[in-house]
C-alpha cells in the first residue's frame, strides 16, 4: 500500500490554489497514515480542499457532515429495526428476516471502511458535536475498525481511508484527539493568493477589475463590529454578481460605490453596516 | 535526532507529546522531509495541534535553526506596568500600602526606585508561565498566522496577596479573555457538571420507541403498530457570570478557563457573561467589560428556572460591595450598592451558586466574602466543590 501512496501525490487541482506548505503537510499526513485536522475561519477553503485531494488523487470522496446531536453510531452504521418488523410481518421482501445483517445499512465512516476502493472521508465540522463523539471517533479512526453490537461483528477498514477533518471552532478540542491528528491552520489568503483564486475562478477576468476588486474585498473586511466578515466564497459570488451586470464600471468601486453590497454581506446588521461605512465615501 | 529542539518547544510552554515526537521521526525516517522548509511545516503540522502556538514555535524554530536571539520581552514590561502603577499610586499612597500589605508610613519612606524593586520582588515570586509573544517575523517567508489574537501571555502577574483589595488603574487598562487563553486539560470539571442536566422530551414524535412498538405489536396480535415517541434533549439554561478582571483573579485562571470550555461543550442555551468583583448595574457578554452591557435588571425576564453560577474570588474592598457608588467603573452609578444587586439575582434565579476558585479555608479572611456567602451558596472550584454545586443547582 506504501507504494500505492507515494505513487500518489496531492499537488492541487483544477478549482483549488494550493500553497506549498499545506500541499507537504497533506502529503506528510497521507504518508504518515494520520488525520489532518484543518482549522480556519469560514471560508478559507477547508471543505474545499478534501474535494480537491479527492479530485486529484481521482479518490471517491465520503463526507461526514457532523450534527450537533450526531451519536457516533449515526455514522458507524445503523440496525434498521422498523424494517425488520415490517418484514417479518409480512415477509414480501427478498431480505433474510432471519438474518440480522441484512438489515445493518452503513454510515459515513462505516461506507468508507467497506469501500474496495481507496477513499477520501471528510468529517466536516467536527466542533459541531460533543467531545464524547469526538474522542471516540479517533479511537474508531485510529484502529481502523469498529464492532456492530447486534451482529458481533468486527468491521475493518479495507483501505485506509485518507483523513480530513475541519473544525471552526476558536477552542481547542480535546488533548487526546489533537494527539492523534496532524494540524494546519489555514489563514485567511493574502491578497496574492486571493489574486491567484480568483484566477482560478475567473481565468478571462479583466485585470483591472481583478485589482478594484481585490482592493476593495479587503477594504470592506475591515469594517468593524461585522459579525460575518466576507470570505472567499462572497468574494466569488460578489465578481460574479459584477460580471453579469453590463453597467458596470471597475471604476466606480475606487470611488467607494459599491454594489451588490447584500452578497458580501449576509446578515442584515452586518449589512446595514457596510452601507454606513461606504456611503461615508472614499475612506472605509 | 531534534531532541533539543522538542524541549525547547516543551519548555516554552507548547503541548508536544512524545507520541507526536516519535511520529515526527517516523516522517523523517521514511524519507518524507527532505528540506528545511518542508521540515518547518511538517514539524508544525505534527508537534503543534493549534494556531495559538504558531507564533512561539516560529520563535523556537528561528533561534534552534537560523541561529536567531529568542526575545526577551519580560523586563520591559514590568518595568512598564509597574512604572504605570507607580504614578498612580503615588497619588494614592493608601491604597498602595494596603494592596502592597504594607504599614502607609513604611511605604512613604521607600523610594519610587525601591518600591519598583519591591513590587518587582513580589511578582517574582509568584510568575507562573511567561512567553514572550508579541509578533516575529516568520521564516522563509512562511509568516505565522493567527497571532494568538492577543498577547499570548503578555505578563501574567501573580496574584497581589489573597486577601487584598484590587487597585484600580491596573485592572483597567488589562482584561482576560477567557476563550483565548490557557491550556485545556482537566476533564474533571467536564465529569461534575456533567451532572448538570434537564433532559426533558422536545421537537416531533419521530423516535420510534421499540419497546413500546414490541408490546403493542404484541397487544395486537402480530398486527405491527409502531409507537413514536419525542427524543429527549438537555434543555437546561445555564448563566455562568466570569469575574475576569483584576490580578487577585489571575492565579485562577487555568481552572476557570477549563470550567468555560466545558461549559460551552456542554449547555446549550448558555449565557456567558462578566463582570468585575462584583456585579453592579450591568454585566457585560464581551470579555473586555466594554461594548456589550446586559443591564441587571433585563435578567428579570429570564426564566427564573435558568441556572446561574457566578465564578469570582469574592474578594474586594467592602466599600465595593456596600456603598451606592461602590463601583470601580465610574460609568456605573445607578445608586443601588452592589451587595441589592446580589440578592435581586438570588432571588430572581433561585437555583444559583457562587464558585469560588480561592480555597475554602480563606474565605474567611475576606469579609466580602463572607457577606456573599450569605446571599449565594458559595462552592470551592475543585472537584468535591463543583460536585456539591452540581447537587445544589439540581436540587428541587
Amino acid at each position: 500500500m506504501k507504494n500505492n501512496i507515494s505513487n500518489k501525490k496531492f499537488t492541487g487541482a483544477t478549482r483549488y490554489v494550493l500553497d506549498n506548505e499545506l500541499a507537504s503537510i497533506v502529503n506528510v499526513s497521507m504518508a504518515l497514515e494520520m488525520p489532518l485536522l484543518l482549522k480556519g475561519e469560514p471560508g478559507t477553503g477547508k471543505t474545499m480542499l478534501a474535494h480537491s485531494i479527492a479530485e486529484s488523487l481521482a479518490m471517491p470522496l465520503i463526507v461526514l457532515n457532523v450534527k450537533s446531536s450526531m451519536k457516533l453510531v449515526d455514522a458507524l452504521y445503523q440496525y434498521d429495526t422498523l424494517t425488520r418488523l415490517n418484514d417479518s410481518r409480512f415477509g414480501d421482501s427478498h431480505r433474510d428476516v432471519s438474518n440480522m445483517e441484512d438489515y445493518i445499512k452503513m454510515g459515513k465512516i462505516g461506507q468508507s471502511f467497506t469501500s474496495k476502493q481507496r477513499n477520501v472521508l471528510l468529517i466536516d465540522e467536527i466542533d459541531k458535536a460533543d467531545t464524547d463523539f469526538q474522542d471516540d471517533m479517533l479511537d474508531v479512526l485510529d484502529q481502523m475498525e469498529f464492532d456492530i453490537i447486534e451482529i458481533d461483528k468486527t468491521m475493518k477498514a479495507v483501505h485506509r481511508p485518507v483523513i480530513i477533518i475541519t473544525s471552526n471552532a476558536k477552542k481547542d478540542l480535546s488533548d487526546p484527539f489533537l494527539g492523534r491528528c496532524n494540524f494546519h491552520h489555514i489563514a485567511f489568503p493574502d491578497p496574492k493568493m486571493m489574486r491567484k483564486i480568483i484566477g482560478v475562478h475567473f481565468p478571462d477576468i479583466d485585470s483591472n477589475l481583478m485589482e478594484n476588486v481585490v482592493t476593495t474585498f479587503y477594504r470592506v473586511r475591515k469594517i468593524d463590529g461585522v459579525e460575518k466578515k466576507p470570505a472567499t466564497r462572497e468574494l466569488i459570488n460578489w465578481i460574479r454578481a459584477l460580471k453579469s451586470d453590463h453597467d458596470f464600471k471597475p471604476k466606480t468601486l475606487i470611488k467607494g460605490d459599491i454594489p451588490y453590497l447584500g452578497v458580501l454581506f449576509k446578515k442584515s446588521q452586518d449589512y446595514e453596516r457596510a452601507v454606513e461605512a461606504t456611503s461615508r465615501g472614499h475612506v472605509i | 535526532m531534534f531532541i533539543d529542539f522538542f524541549y525547547s518547544l516543551k519548555n516554552a510552554g507548547i503541548q508536544v507529546s512524545p507520541t507526536s515526537f516519535l511520529t515526527l521521526q517516523k516522517a523523517l525516517n521514511m524519507g518524507l522531509i527532505n528540506s528545511l522548509d518542508e521540515f518547518y511545516t511538517s514539524a508544525r503540522a505534527i508537534l503543534v495541534k493549534s494556531e495559538r502556538y504558531f507564533d512561539i514555535y516560529d520563535q523556537i524554530f528561528a533561534h534552534r535553526f537560523e541561529g536567531a536571539e529568542l526575545p526577551e520581552y519580560q523586563g520591559f514590561e514590568i518595568d512598564d506596568i509597574s512604572r504605570a502603577m507607580l504614578d498612580e499610586w503615588l497619588k494614592d499612597p493608601r491604597t498602595l500600602a494596603q494592596a502592597l500589605d504594607m504599614d502607609e508610613a513604611e511605604l512613604l519612606q521607600l523610594t519610587p526606585d525601591e518600591l519598583i524593586q519591591y513590587f518587582k520582588a513580589r511578582l517574582n515570586d509568584q510568575k507562573g508561565r511567561h512567553y514572550g509573544g508579541a509578533t516575529w517575523i516568520g521564516t522563509d517567508g512562511s509568516s505565522p498566522v493567527g497571532h494568538s489574537g492577543d498577547h499570548p501571555g503578555a505578563m501574567r502577574v501573580g496574584g497581589v496577596s489573597r486577601n487584598q483589595s484590587a487597585v484600580k488603574l491596573a485592572l483597567e487598562r488589562r482584561y482576560k479573555d477567557y476563550t483565548r487563553r490557557g491550556l485545556l486539560t482537566q476533564d474533571m470539571v467536564g465529569e461534575a457538571l456533567k451532572r448538570l442536566r434537564n433532559m426533558i422530551p422536545v421537537g416531533p414524535e419521530d423516535r420510534v420507541d421499540i419497546d413500546k412498538t414490541i408490546y403493542q405489536t404484541m397487544k395486537n396480535c402480530g398486527e405491527i403498530e409502531i409507537v413514536f415517541s419525542k427524543s429527549f434533549k438537555d434543555r437546561l439554561k445555564v448563566i455562568l457570570a466570569i469575574d475576569n478582571g483584576g490580578w487577585s483573579m489571575d492565579p485562577y485562571i487555568p481552572v476557570v478557563q477549563t470550567l468555560f470550555d466545558y461549559a460551552r461543550d456542554q449547555f446549550k442555551d448558555l449565557k456567558i457573561c462578566y463582570f468585575h468583583n462584583t456585579v453592579y448595574d450591568v454585566l457585560w457578554e464581551d470579555p473586555a467589560r466594554a461594548n456589550k452591557p446586559i443591564p441587571v435588571k433585563h435578567l428579570a425576564a429570564f426564566d427564573p428556572q435558568t441556572r446561574l453560577i457566578l465564578v469570582g474570588d469574592a474578594s474586594m474592598a467592602p466599600y465595593e460591595l456596600m456603598a451606592a457608588d461602590g463601583s470601580i467603573h465610574v460609568k456605573e452609578r445607578s445608586g443601588k450598592p452592589s451587595i441589592e444587586q446580589l440578592k435581586f439575582l438570588a432571588q430572581t434565579f433561585p437555583h444559583s451558586v457562587w464558585l469560588n476558585p480561592a480555597s475554602s479555608q480563606m474565605w474567611d479572611y475576606t469579609p466580602t466574602s463572607t457577606t456573599i456567602r450569605r446571599i449565594f451558596p458559595m462552592f470551592e472550584l475543585s472537584l468535591d466543590g463543583l460536585e456539591e454545586a452540581v447537587r445544589h443547582l439540581m436540587a428541587k
